[in-house]
Order: structure tokens, then sequence, then C-alpha cells
């Protein structure tokens, strides 16, 4: 309990200093910035545009998952792995790939699209491997009653996999109120992008601030209907012993090949679109693309800071997530929900947060890579402890409580029982957050060691000159490298495994 | 001495008792059964026993050495005391002999012990399984196995039986405890199920409310239960008021020796149980004049006895267990009922 | 849950603990980051760069191969950079702001961070493109320009003053990028020439006639070159920038250059300069840095490498440009462009950014 409240503290820091500039500005600048009109606007298309994503990602994500999971699909490996590759391309580079492609490509729904297609691995990943582990039993049994495939869809497997849709839901949700690279470059206006503006239109940092405590309140209300969804939903589990069975495929018969097809479209406009422009960039253009060596470090710094950010949040996460999976309670569910209130909050509102903190509490810490990690954590917190607590569930304490009648230490039994079991749930986790630190940009601008470059600082670098060749080699590598982290996510669906293995 | 011994446990959640003062005491070597019904704390007690829960007041101690008490909680695994949960919670990523050694030092891993208690549990070779190739049975199996191993000075059994079928059951109960007498083993087995306990336990402790109602022999909790409830809990009763007098109880069918006798000069009014198997059916055609006779309402054939309801005039209903081989009575025929042997009284609280 | 600002603290105090403890176990606490910034005149300086690393990159590697001083650079966008600066305070650990206009150092000067700069140094660069109070100094000079298309617009139709650009015959002609700061630098200098009203009234007219907005310069130079386009308001430097990228002249682009002369706002001149943080003060490194930027080999690299106008006599500006001083630029004074919050709320209020 001490050490979730301590992980949950490190993620309120950036609360706490928009608690303290929002009451700096005093009443007067706050009312100035809340009266405006444009703010009810932004609000209003803000969770439009979240709604809209968070829809498409749940048709696409639920639908795909279906797919791969329940029928006769040809290649179905190949597709999960598809439907995972996504999460490797910032939508920065996506949303900058399309408009390059299309003319005029921008607004709304083009923002809209992007991030769908960005984001709905966050509800297939989770969905699929629910669907994979469900009983196949009851819905034999709801088919044996005389209902349909799809009212026992519906009545039966929906049900069951209804957590997993809305834990990626409300993170895809909270996803596309913090996205800037989107929005920005098509051109819609949300908070996120409003907040990044008042930092430009001379550095006014209070609108700034003051729009992001908005944010964090419709961060709130956002959680708020998610818990809402998470109690009407009750726990399920599988009752009995015995192995599980594989689920016999549905046969999609003349729908086969047509489904197969709108699988490799999505993922041709998911992926494909962006890895051609970025070849075409690359072939095309004459701008220094950065000697071998410059890549090599940029890329090497990525992986350094990605991979310590992964690793604190992971530690930061399991007392919480551990927490909220065995000792469910409100203390246990209001911690959890407080991680995710940072997730909204746009990474330069992150990142000046720790400059603040560096500066006046941790001075010895800034500048350095360490307050970057821990930026990286407060903003991806959410990220991990819904790993950590998937995989908890794949521990239950019964398991430790036999371990320790049997004489055996907490510890041991800690090492022996609980971390082999959740071990593969964490480390997808970390695959999550560490691919999720590769593409991050506002907070590593801020706060990398002076003169510390990452693949993500060096592809803002070329294009905010218009060095676009020179910009593909590293967006090229960075959406090359955060692929790997997908394999493992997509294995842990279990999808991949040979049919017929223990 | 004994294994394991609990005085005056207590343990409340919130505003609900779970344990309101236990005293229990399990000699070494021997199989208590802990029985009652849901919610009666008997799983609180074994989660206490075991150190999952602090007790909130008494003492347990376990081979003569305290483990809980006002000022001491002995972390479970310190206490050697081996857990065997409902559903058997193998680790599902460690093979069967893995499972098994869990609990053994290096050295003892290797010195066969593995084997050993397998065989005892009937799954010799079973040791490269993984859990899931082995069915739910197989898997108890194991799950006791597991708990044998460290020979511990305590096995707890957590309802071990509940999760499988009834043929699957009766086989296991049977080797369980044949396992446990071969290992020498002291253990206390959770259950509701009333048959269980009856025939694994050397003692039987019957929970209510929190409290241990009743303690001893299967046989002493069966023909003297300590009131009217036990006696339902623990078998099939017919429970009907009377009047007892000079040693006998005068009941609506008839007056039968009370046990133990009483020397109640004045009638005192008491509740009367008969167990089924004490009443005898006739046609009523061939009963003795003045024999108090009943409609049969059905019959439940069980192939080695069957069980025969039947209806008084006054609509109280009772039920009689005659052995394969006895006289058949169809539904809806009359007969006449007598009761055999002494029967067991408690004073009725008058109004 | 909102948290009060004394949970808040409470939280951070709790933060802090942790953190202290995480560098205690660390050890010696020197060596963490910041510390190991500069000393003065230890051969090494710290700058926080406004501008693009691309652009500023080779010219700090010539600095460092001549005097052998070492720079370490941040880089971030100037606003961003800005805020940064302004979160630190006086515990920076920038020696040198490289900004990439004079609002940009305006603002952080205003909060007193900036160190007076030597005589000497000042007097390198004409009065209009340095700070008042010698805190800053402009390196390097932009124009405002109307970039168009020919095939779309005729250079007998480009209008005299920028003003005209709200005549309806400009309707959805226009690229603007209204978060941009140049933009808004020019923005604020319509304020001080010819009043908020004007400015507000300019505003409205070009919102009114539904502008193309773009994030910055360059998409709006790429779409008036790709003829998406037919006028955009940019500075004058883009144009050298994109027909570097795809390895041609800036003549051989479609998009040409107007610049609007005769003293019209159209045609403001800002700076990108720098100012020397408190903490630098009496650093010699530091100011053998500012003094490089401001020599020939530093203005020859603005003019030559960013198309940008050198601000120190007898070097030569880029050749697609007429010279500096044939611009007939607007009298402005720079030293007013960090007064941007009226600005920023005349942009709002326009409805040209969310």
């Amino acid at each position: 309990m001490l050490a979730a409240t301590v992980a949950v503290v490190v993620a309120l820091i950036p609360l706490a200093y928009l608690a303290i500039r929002t009451v700096e500005a005093g009443w007067p600048a706050i009312r100035t910035e809340l009266t405006n009109p444009r703010v009810a606007d932004l609000a209003a298309r803000s969770l439009a545009l979240a709604a809209v994503v968070t829809a498409g990602c749940v048709a696409l994500g639920v639908g795909t998952a279906f797919l791969v999971t329940r029928t006769d699909l040809p290649a179905r490996r190949l597709f999960t792995i598809l439907a995972a590759l996504p999460l490797a391309v910032p939508t920065y580079i996506a949303a900058f790939t399309w408009v390059s492609t299309i003319t005029g490509f921008e607004g709304f729904w083009a923002s809209a699209l992007v991030l769908t297609l960005c984001s709905y691995p966050y509800v297939f990943l989770p969905v699929a491997a629910a669907l994979h582990r469900a009983d196949p039993a009851q819905e034999e049994v709801s088919r044996s009653l005389g209902r349909g495939a799809w009212t026992t869809f519906t009545s039966v497997t929906l049900p069951q996999i209804r957590p997993a849709i809305a834990g990626g839901a409300l993170l895809v949700a909270l996803y596309v109120l913090s996205d800037f690279g989107a929005v920005a470059i098509l051109r819609t206006d949300t908070f996120t992008r409003a907040v990044f503006i008042a930092f430009d239109l001379g550095f006014d940092r209070t609108g700034a601030l003051v729009l992001s405590t908005v944010l964090v309140a419709l961060t709130v209300l956002l959680l708020a209907g998610e818990t809402l969804s998470r109690r009407r939903g009750a726990r399920y589990a599988r009752v009995g012993a015995g192995a599980r069975r594989p689920h016999s495929p549905a046969r999609l018969r003349a729908l086969r090949w047509p489904a197969a097809a709108a699988l490799t479209a999505v993922a041709a406009l998911a992926f494909g679109v962006p890895a051609a422009n970025l070849a075409r960039r690359l072939a095309a253009g004459v701008s220094r693309p950065g000697s071998l060596p410059e890549i090599a470090t940029a890329a090497g710094n990525s992986l350094t800071v990605s991979l310590g950010g992964a690793a604190l949040t992971m530690l930061l996460a399991l007392p919480i997530g551990l927490l909220a999976a065995r000792a469910p309670g409100v203390l246990a569910n209001g911690l959890e929900r407080l991680s995710y209130l940072t997730h909204a909050l746009p990474g330069i509102v992150i990142g000046l947060s720790l400059v603040f903190f560096g500066i006046n509490v941790a001075y010895p810490l800034y500048q350095s890579v360490w307050l970057l990690t821990f930026a990286y954590a407060a903003l991806f917190l959410p990220l991990a402890v819904a790993a950590v607590a998937g995989a908890a569930a794949q521990a239950p304490p019964v398991l430790e409580e036999a371990a320790r009648s049997l004489g055996r230490r907490p510890a041991a039994v800690f090492a022996t029982v609980t971390l082999p079991l959740t071990l593969p749930g964490i480390a997808a986790g970390a695959a999550m957050v560490f691919l999720t630190c590769m593409k991050e940009l506002p907070a590593t601008l801020l706060l990398r060691p002076t003169g510390m470059d990452t693949l993500a600082t060096e592809l803002w670098t070329h294009t905010s000159v218009a060095a676009y060749a020179g910009a593909a080699p590293y967006a090229a590598l960075l959406v090359l490298l955060s692929a790997i982290p997908t394999w493992v996510l997509a294995a842990r669906t279990g999808l991949l495994q040979q049919e017929g293995d223990q | 001495m004994s294994a394991l011994s609990i005085s005056d446990a207590e343990k409340a959640w919130g505003d609900v008792r779970a344990l309101a003062g236990v005293s229990l005491t399990v000699p070494t070597g021997s199989l208590v059964a802990v029985l009652g019904p849901s919610g009666c704390g008997k799983t609180t007690l074994l989660r206490c026993v075991a150190g999952l829960e602090r007790l909130d007041a008494g003492r347990i101690a376990v081979d003569g050495r305290d483990v809980a008490g006002p000022r001491t909680h002995v972390p479970t695994h310190r206490r050697r005391i081996a857990l065997v949960p409902q559903e058997g919670a193998l680790f599902p990523h460690l093979s069967v002999a893995d499972n098994v050694g869990y609990g053994l030092d290096r050295a003892t891993r290797r010195s066969g012990r593995i084997a050993e208690v397998l065989a005892l549990v009937g799954l010799d070779g079973y040791g490269d399984r993984m859990p899931h190739q082995l069915s739910g049975g197989q898997q108890q199996r194991v799950a006791l196995a597991r708990a044998l191993a460290p020979r511990p000075s305590l096995i707890l059994l957590d309802e071990p039986f509940s999760a499988l079928d009834a043929g699957l059951r009766a086989d296991l109960r049977r080797d369980v405890r044949a396992a446990l007498r071969a290992d020498g083993a002291t253990a206390v087995l959770v259950t509701h199920d009333q048959g269980e306990a009856l025939s694994l336990a050397d003692e039987v402790a019957v929970m209510r409310d929190g409290r241990v109602v009743q303690m001893g022999t299967p046989t002493s909790v069966y023909r003297t239960p300590a009131d009217p409830w036990v006696a339902a809990f623990v078998g099939e009763a017919v429970l009907l008021p009377g009047t007892a007098h000079q040693g006998r109880a005068q009941t609506p069918i008839g007056t039968a020796p009370i046990l133990p006798t009483a020397a109640d000069e004045a009638p005192t009014p008491v509740t009367v149980l008969i167990r089924p198997e004490q009443l005898d059916l006739t046609a009523a055609h061939r009963a003795a004049p003045g024999a108090v006779t009943a409609t049969v309402l059905r019959r439940d054939f069980h192939g080695h006895d069957t069980l025969t309801v039947v209806r008084l005039a006054d609509g109280t209903e009772l039920a009689a267990r005659s052995l394969d081989g006895a006289e058949h009575h169809g539904p809806g025929s009359e007969v006449a009922l007598k009761i055999r042997d002494t029967v067991l009284a408690w004073p009725r609280q008058r109004g | 849950m909102p948290i009060s600002p004394l949970k808040g603290a409470l939280a951070l105090a709790a933060a802090t603990t942790l953190a202290l403890g995480l560098t205690a176990c660390g050890g010696d606490g020197e060596s963490g980051g910041v510390a190991a910034g500069s000393a003065p005149n230890d051969k090494k300086i710290t700058v926080y760069s406004g501008r693009s690393e691309t652009l500023v990159k080779p010219l700090l590697e010539k600095f460092t191969q001549q005097t052998g001083i070492k720079v370490e650079t941040r880089y971030a966008n100037t606003a961003q950079m800005a805020a940064q600066l302004l979160e630190e305070g006086d515990k920076s650990p920038a020696d040198v702001f490289l900004a990439q206009d004079a609002g940009a150092l305006g603002a952080v000067n205003k909060k007193a961070l900036f160190a007076a700069l030597p005589a000497e140094t000042l007097n390198k660069v004409p009065q209009t493109y340095r700070a008042q109070d010698g805190k800053w100094i402009g390196v390097s000079a932009r124009a405002r320009v109307l970039t168009y298309n020919p095939d779309l617009v005729s250079a007998a139709e480009l209008p005299k003053s920028v003003f005209e650009l709200t005549d309806p015959k400009w309707k959805g002609k226009i690229g603007v990028a209204p978060t941009n700061a140049s933009f808004q630098a020019f923005v604020t200098a319509i304020t001080v020439q010819h009043g908020e009203a004007k400015a507000r009234e300019f505003l409205k007219g070009l919102k009114a006639n539904e502008p193309q907005i773009r994030d910055g310069n360059v998409p709006i130079v790429e779409d008036v070159d790709a003829g998406k386009i037919a006028v955009g308001l940019v500075n004058h430097y883009y144009i050298g920038e994109i027909a570097k990228e795809r390895g041609v002249t800036p003549e051989s682009l479609k998009a040409k250059l107007h610049f609007f002369g005769n003293g019209d706002i159209g045609s403001l001149v800002n700076v990108a300069g720098v100012g020397v943080l408190n903490r630098a003060a009496q650093d010699a490194d530091v100011r053998s840095f500012v003094d490089y930027l401001l020599g020939t080999e530093g203005q020859k690299y603005f003019a030559e490498q960013t198309f940008e106008y050198p601000v120190v006599a007898g070097v030569a500006g880029p050749a697609y440009v007429p010279a500096l001083n044939e611009l007939t630029a607007p009298p402005v004074n720079l030293n007013d462009l960090d007064g941007l919050q009226g600005t920023i709320a005349l942009i709002k209020e326009s409805g040209l950014t969310p």
C-alpha cells in the first residue's frame, strides 16, 4: 500500500504543478481563460474526437480480434501481427505521411481516421487475448440452447470481454485527448493543440496551464464513465478445473476472402501508407541524412531512455497494479484511477512540471536521464498499471497461500510463483511502455540531457526545417525498432502459438 | 501431544463474528473434520490456523508451540502447516514433480520423497506432466502429494472434493485417507458435506455461528447429537414433539425408551429424535390393532436401501429407511409405524 | 478528483523524499545531470537554442574548432525554450539563449534573466537590431514577405500594402500561419505602428477572407510552390531552405517573393538573436561565442546557409533577395515586440487560432 502510494505520488507531480501554477495565476486570469467561449468549443470538439476515435477503435479492434480468434480466416497469425503493428507508428508520422499522400487531407474526420488507425491496437490486443482465453464451453452451451452466433456473441461472449474492451477504450480516449502530433498536422483544434498553441503564442504559460487543468477535469469525467461501466460488468472467470479446449472456428464461407481483404486494407492504411511514404522520401530528397554514427547514437539513446523509462514505469506500476488486482477496495481502486489522471495531459505540460520539479526539488537530477524517465513514468503509468493488474489475475492469491503454507518465505514465493506467472503480462506492459517512450516527443525535448538526441528529437529537428529526406531514416528506424516490441505484444495474445501446442 | 490446539479463537469481519470463541484439539496422527453449513466460520478458522488471517483473540498452538496469540503471529511459511485448497491450486507453470517438490529443500528433493508421495496418492510416473494435462481428480491428488511431501505438522484440506463428481469423490476420499494414514500425517478437513465428514474423519467438530457445538467420533455425533440442529445437520432426522416420563418417550407414533434414561418423575415435554432407520413399516392390514398408521407418499430407491416418505393423519411427514429386500410399500398404500430401539430426547421449552 | 494545492504540495514533498532517496543511493551528487554544467572560463558553454539543430549545429562546430570551446546545446522551438527558461529561472543551467525572434528574447528579458552585454559587442550591430537596455542582440535579420505563385497571380496584381489582402478578391487565396512566432511579431508590429484598432481590423478582414491556415511557414511556401495556394505571408528565407532541401537554386522554384517596400508593415524586418543569462555574465567563453556569431564567419554563415540577412556591416546577404538596406523596412522598434499578450488576445479574438 505504501509503495503504491509513492508510485501514485510520482504520477501526481504534474497535477501538483498544475495546481500550484493555476492558483498562482489567480482567479481573474482563470476566469478570463475559462469564460472564453472557445473553451467550451474546444472541450466539445476534443470529446467528440475522443468519442469518434474510441468508437472506431472498438469496432475495428473487436472486429479484428473476433476474426483472428474465432473464424477460419486465412493467415490468422499474420493478421494478428499486422493488427498490432500500427502501434509502432507515431501519430505525427502517420498524419504527416497521409497529408503528403492526399491533398487537402485535414480536419476533424482526417484526424479521427489517422488516430483510429494508429490506436486500434490498444483495443485489439487485450480483446484478442481475452477472446482467446474465454471458455468455449459457455458459447457452446448458448448455441445448444438455440441462440444464433450473433446472439451468442452479444449475450455470452461480449460480457466476458467487456473489461478488456473498456480498458482498451479508456486508453484510446485518454490518448486522443493528449495527442498533439496528429491534430497539429491535420489542423484539428483540440484542447491539447490549444495548450501547445498557448505556449507558442507568446509564451502564455498561464493560459496553457489553465487549459490543461480543464483537460484534467475532462479526464475525470471519462474515468468516472469508465468506472460506472466497470461496476456494471462483474468479474468473469472460468469455473471448474481441467484443461482449456481450443475454440472451434466459425466458418466464414463466402465471407472468408472478403474478410481477409478488409483486414489487409486496414493494415495497408494503418501501416502501409506511412511505410510507403517514408520509403519514397528516403529515395527522394538530398538533404544530409545525418552520418551513420549520428543515427546510431540517436537510436542508442532512444533505446536507452525508453528501456529506462519502461523499467521505472513498471517498477512504479507493480505495487499499484498488484494492489488493484489483489485487494480491490475503494482505496486501491482510487489509487489506480489517480494514476490515469495525468495520462491525458499533453507531453509539454508533463515536461514543464518536471522542469519545475527538477529545478525546485530534485536539482541534482535536472536534465539527467533520471528525470526524463520520471516523466515517462508519469505519462505512461496507466499503460503499465493495466498490464500489471491483468497479469496479476494470472496468479490468483490462492496459489501464493498454498506456496507459503509449504514453508517458503514471501520473497521466495514471489520469485518462484507470482513472478513466473505474471512475468509475461508484465513484459507485455513493459513492451507497450517502451514503445510509447520511443515515440514520445514534447517531454523528451524539454527534459533530455543537454546535447542528447533521440530518434524522435532528430526527426523533429529535421522536419522542422523541411529536411524530410533527412528525417526519413530516423522515422524509418523509429518505426522499425518500435515494431519489435509489438511482436511481444502480439505474442501475448496467445494467438501466435501453433495450434495444438501446449 | 496434540498437533493442533485452538482455544477461544475469535475473529470478526466488521459486525459479523466469524469465530465466536472456538476451541478445538487435534491429536497427532488423526484426521479431524470441521463440519458446518456455509457461513459458519469454518473457512475463517482454517485461514487463521494457516496464518492467512490474524486472530482477534484466543490462541492457536501447533505441536505445542504457540503460532497465534495475543502477541504472537507466526507467518504462514513458518507454521509447518500445508494447505490443500479447494481446486488444488497447482502452480500452472511447474511440472507435477516440481509442484510436489516445491516445499522441499534441495537434498530432500533428490531423496526420492517426490516419487514416494506421488506413489502414495496413486500417481506413479506422472512427475513430468504439466497440471493442465491432468483431470480434476488427479490435480487434487497432486495437491495432496504436494502438501504431504515436506511432512508438515498439519495438513489443512479446504473442501478438497467439492469440485469433483460423485464417483471420483468416493474413490478420492478413500485414497486421501489411505495416503494420510500411510504417511502418518495429521490433517484437518473443512467441509459442509456430512457424508464426507462422517466417513473420513476420526473425529468430527460441528460448527455453527462461529462456535464448535459438538466434537466427537462420527458415531457419537450421529447417534448422540448435542441438539436437534446437529441431529438434523449430520444426518436425516425425524424430529417429533413428545413427552418424557419414567424413561420412556410418548410420541404421536408410539412410545420408545429414551437414551440416556432420565430419572424424571413428572412428565416433561421433549423433542424426540428418530433416525429413519429406526422406523419400521408394515402393511396396515397386518399391523397390530391400535398401531399408528400413515399413507405412503413416495419411495426413493437407493439400491442398498430405500427411503419411504409417509404422511400421518395430522399431516406430519416422516421418512423411514429400510434395507433392500424388506417389504415394499407403493405410494398411496396404508402402513403402520413402529419405533425400533431407544430414541434421543431433549427437553422442549414450553410455549 | 481535483486536488488542493496543499495536498499537491504534500504530494510533492513526498515525491521529493523519494527522489532524494534515489539520488542519495546514486552517490556523490556532483556527478548528477546539471551540476556538470559550465563554470566560467572552463572552455565549455551551454546554449539553449530555439533555432533548429540542422541550421545551427554546423556553425557551433566551426566555433568549437576555432576556439576550442565546447558547446553543449539544447534544441527546442523558440517558444517552448522560452517557457523552459522562464520555468527554470535563475537556476537554469543555460549560459546563452539563441532565439528565433526578438519577442522571445524580450519575454525572457522581462523576467530579468539576462545580463548586460559589453558595449563593444553591442556597437557591432545597428541600434534597430538590439535591446535598448543592451541585454540581447540580434545576430541575423529576416524580412516578412508575400510569397506568390506567378501561375495563379501575376506580378501586376500583387498588393502594394499588406492591408490590401483583406480585399475580397483574395478570398481563399492567402496562406497564413497564425501560430508562428514571426506572424505574431508582425501583428504586434502593426499594433505598434498603426494602433490596436488597425490590427484588429486587419485580422478580422483576413479571417473574413477564409485564409488557408498552416502550421508553419514551410507548408505555406511548399503549397504556394505547388500551386495549391496563390499567396502566403512568410519570411524571406524559406525559399532558400526549400530549394536547398531539393537540391535546386532558389530562383528555379515556382514560388516567388514579393517585398511590399515603402515602409509598409508587411515588410517588417525582425531578428534572430542571443541573450546571455545572468550566471554567465563574467564568462569569457560566452563572450567569445557572441562575438563569433557577430564576426565575419558567423555572419557569412547566416547569409549563405540559412539565407538570412547579416546584421553586421560588410557581409553580403543572400543573392536571391534584394539587400537589406534596399527594403525600406518599416520603422518599428524591435524592443516593443515583447508585448505579445495583447497580440495573442487579438489573434485569438479574430478566430484565426483556436
